[in-house]
């Protein structure tokens, strides 16, 4: 062998060990790297653009921090919000007066926005007047905690901020930790404000200003958000920074596409995938999956409460019996999820005050039909069932069910299936008179559920219901200081709903969050979607 | 080249009326996007009056078609409420990503359509040609997204071969700077081969999906014009003088048979462009197609007229290039 042989050799091993050191360092930042994929976009980098997304808000929530956040509880094994213990996130500490009157927040003296400058209570006064006072979807949010002018917010000194409030109100200090209370950097957004624009709305859409764990590092509406980790951030739980470098947000529109990224491990987390795919990942046990029934949504069957043959309750009460509960909710979720029928109370009254619980119905057709005979339609009657495009997955099945149970009492059912925006348009109307829906709360209540759900003639009172008692007792129980008496409330108000029945409560569905076997510390948020400081890879 | 010319004003009319009738029949169509875009937890009526106030819906229709013609006519489509975009910014970021994609999908199925339809022409009834219909056959009757996932199903998991089919480059690769928008010319000239490679893998398996569809329509019309020009006196004087047979084929016979293919491929082209919404969903592909169905489901008007816009002018200019490339396939076109 010549030594120009060995030579070249020498070179090949040499070029090999090299490539192969650089994969490892390649692998290395992957694993410092967290890719989540979604069905959905990123539309706007401000959460009170009014119509961001909810993918918008998970982003925000990483870039941008709030005076306070809700901590985390064990439910049932898996890790859920805590609406009970809210923790300072830019506040060091909080205290809430006797009367309930008033809220001092102490700012962290080493709190820092990403540019470097420090996070003051002039910073937080402008961002908090900005919520009350623009246009943007925070204002009607803080007003369901009482906050509603500028002249709410007070400064103390560079370091503390007073919030005061015209009547004490359970649900103020939690509203400071939901999505849209967000402190900006008000210097540099003052920077980039118009006359025309003087909360600087068009500039904050595309940019941050923020004091968050991630900056932005590419935001390409509608296909992905890159976020690279801010190592000075230590508002985590643990004190210290995100533990993921990088966050990629990423627009997959196939649900089979992202089961099969995130089965090839391409992908490391995803929580919009299809029930019979979470179904079968599941099942072939290389990933992980983490189920949490969403305890602060509903899926409901509505009736328009003020269209003929609705606004029978005789009718509502056959409909409520002839629903083949356990087959709907095993085709449209795959029994993904905590039901909400086929439950007993005993001696018929409620087994509890909180919102929602399991209902006493199940499939009678025998009790439907003499309902629909007190009703005075022994015949049945004719009527249309909607759901909207975006939901066919689990409303198709769950509609072809419905139609062939009803058809057995004599309904008969045409279904209608709509753009979402034509659904939308059409529930806000009120012209649809027997649908499907769902619907969430950032800060699930019983009172919360019953005023915004059940009251007024307005968009989210699905079924139109109008009953002067329940409106009552829920603006009552708002205010309501003694827990005994809330609950009594509640049983109340859950006894009407079941007696009225103006709309069908069916389930709540499962977060199906799969992710790749290395992934913890994942948490149910009230705002359903990832918060990716909580995330870590072992 | 003046007749060129006069054809392209010919079509502005056409793309006037493309442009107020798409506005609209947007209008007349039911979904007001004003409720759908606020549909935050707590958004109500005052939410639903800025949206409308934003996207200028709280004027008459008339008022609205004016200030819309007048924004077009300076170049603005207006605001996405989807992406929150400017729509001229958002349909110059993805033209390309769905050109790129088309063009090579049309270049693969013009190379394989072509030689088969000329097989296939040169045995009629034989095994060839019944194996080339039963091919054109499979290739339409399997839908686009059928043959994509498939595709992924094979190619991505269980082989492992094709990168993960999330878009036009692996998300940890780092773009070239944008030159033209498409990527396999900006790799090229930033002189990175490897980008290059791994957009072309990227693009491969989408583009296989959709030539699969359209070979069929090209394979066959070029089958029959080519029977016809092989069956005619030219071709028989080419063979009686003794020309070597791919001379009479190629060059006398195909050149005169490329007219109705190349017709063809123009309105092929078109219709794959706008029309290949389910490959650009089933590939994670930004493109223009998957943006405008997006929009259209949430009633988001001013993507949709933009998209409309943007499909009627691509068709005015693809039919103005196959107008040009008649006159290079038969130059007796531009004398008549």
């Amino acid at each position: 062998m010549s030594v120009t042989g060995s030579r070249r050799l020498l070179m090949v091993v040499a070029s090999i060990a090299f490539s192969l050191a650089a994969g490892s360092v390649q692998a290395q930042t992957r694993a410092e790297t967290l890719r989540y994929v979604t069905g959905a976009s990123v539309n706007t980098l401000d959460p009170n653009i009014p119509g961001s997304t909810r993918e918008a808000f998970a982003v925000s929530l990483s870039t941008y921090d709030r005076l306070v956040s809700f901590g985390r509880k064990q439910l049932n094994g898996k890790w859920v919000f805590d609406l009970g213990k809210i923790t300072g996130e830019l506040a060091e500490s909080y205290d809430v007066s006797p009367d309930g009157l008033k809220m001092t927040f102490r700012l962290r003296k080493d709190a820092k926005f990403q540019d470097g400058t420090p996070v003051t209570a002039e910073d937080v006064k402008w961002s908090l007047d900005r919520v009350v006072t623009a246009p943007v979807l925070g204002k009607a949010q803080l007003l369901t905690g009482s906050m509603t002018s500028a002249d709410q917010f007070k400064v103390i000194d560079p370091l503390t901020i007073e919030v005061t409030l015209p009547k004490p109100d359970k649900l103020a200090l939690p509203n400071l930790a939901t999505v849209y209370p967000i402190i900006i950097n008000s210097k540099v957004a003052k920077a980039h404000a118009t006359a025309d624009d003087p909360w600087a709305l068009a500039w904050l859409k595309e940019n941050t200003a923020g004091s968050g764990a991630y900056r932005i590092e590419t935001f390409k509406p509608g296909e992905q958000v890159i976020m690279a980790r801010n190592t000075a951030w230590n508002r985590g739980t643990a004190d210290k920074s995100a533990f993921f470098k990088r966050v990629i947000v990423q627009s997959v529109p196939e649900p089979a596409t992202r089961a099969n990224l995130v089965e090839r491990g391409d992908a490391d987390l995803v929580i919009d995938l299809q029930a019979s795919d979470v179904q079968s990942l599941e099942a072939k046990g290389k990933l992980k999956v983490t189920s949490t029934p969403q305890y602060n949504a509903v899926t409901f069957v509505s009736m328009n409460n003020q269209i003929p043959p609705f606004d029978n309750a005789n009718v509502r009460r056959a409909v409520a019996f002839a629903l083949p509960y356990e087959d709907m909710f095993k085709a449209a979720l795959f029994g993904r999820g905590s039901p909400l029928f086929g439950a007993t109370w005993a001696d018929g009254k409620p087994s509890s005050g909180a919102y929602p619980i399991p209902q006493p119905v199940k499939l009678d057709l025998e009790k439907a039909r003499e309902y629909l005979k007190a009703a005075g339609m022994p015949d049945g009657f004719s009527t249309t069932f909607s759901f909207n495009v975006g939901q066919a997955s689990t409303a198709e099945p769950m509609a072809a069910l419905v139609k062939e149970s009803l058809a057995k009492i004599g309904i008969k059912v045409d279904i209608q299936k709509l753009p979402d925006a034509q659904m939308s348009t059409q529930i806000n109307e009120k012209k649809l008179p027997f649908f499907t829906e769902g619907i969430v709360a950032w800060l699930p209540s019983t009172d919360y559920f019953y005023r915004n759900f059940y009251t007024g003639n307005q968009r989210w009172n699905y079924s139109s219901i109008n009953n002067p008692e329940l409106v009552e007792i829920a603006q009552k129980a708002r205010f309501e200081p003694d827990a005994a008496k809330y609950e009594e409330d509640g049983i109340k108000l859950n006894a009407i709903h079941f007696s009225e029945i103006p709309q069908i409560p069916l389930w709540q569905p499962s977060q199906d969050a799969v992710m790749a076997s290395s992934v913890e510390g994942y948490t149910y948020q009230f705002h359903r979607q990832v918060d990716y400081r909580d995330l870590n890879r072992k | 080249m003046i007749r060129a010319g006069r054809r392209f004003l010919s079509s502005l009319p056409a793309l006037f009326g493309v442009l107020v009738f798409t506005f609209l029949l947007m209008r007349v169509l039911p979904g007001d996007p004003a409720v759908f875009f606020a549909s935050g937890p707590n958004a109500g009526k005052e939410e639903i009056e800025v949206i409308r106030k934003q996207m200028g819906l709280n004027k008459p229709v008339p008022e609205q078609l004016m200030l819309y013609l007048y924004d077009v006519g300076s170049g603005n489509l207006g605001r996405s409420m989807m992406t929150g975009q400017l729509v001229t910014k958002d349909l110059r970021e993805r033209l390309p990503a769905s050109l790129e994609l088309t063009l090579t999908a049309l270049l693969i199925a013009l190379l394989s359509a072509v030689p088969l339809g000329v097989l296939a022409a040169l045995r009629p009834g034989s095994i060839i040609d019944h194996g080339v219909r039963f091919f054109c056959a499979l290739g339409v009757c399997v839908p686009t997204f059928v043959s994509g996932l498939l595709l992924i199903y094979v190619f991505y998991y269980l082989l492992g071969l094709a990168p993960d089919p999330t878009g036009r480059v692996d998300i940890f690769a780092s773009l070239p700077p944008r030159q033209t928008g498409f990527l396999l010319i900006d790799f090229l000239l930033a002189g990175d081969f490897d980008g290059w490679w791994a957009a072309f893998r990227q693009l491969i398996l989408p583009a296989l999906s959709m030539a699969l569809f359209v070979v069929a329509p090209l394979a066959r019309i070029t089958r029959a014009s080519m029977l016809v020009s092989l069956g005619s006196d030219f071709v028989r004087t080419a063979h009686s003088l003794g020309l070597p047979w791919w001379q009479v084929v190629v060059t006398y016979a195909l050149r005169n048979a490329i007219l109705p293919v190349i017709t063809i491929a123009g309105i092929v082209f078109s219709t794959m462009l706008g029309a290949n919404v389910l490959v650009e969903k089933v590939f994670s592909w930004p493109g223009v197609a998957s943006y405008a169905l997006d929009a259209l489901l949430s009633s988001d008007y001013a993507p949709v007229q933009g998209f409309v816009l943007l499909m009627a002018t691509v068709f005015v200019i693809v039919n103005l290039l196959v107008d040009i490339l008649y006159g290079v396939a038969d130059p007796r076109v531009t004398i008549g």
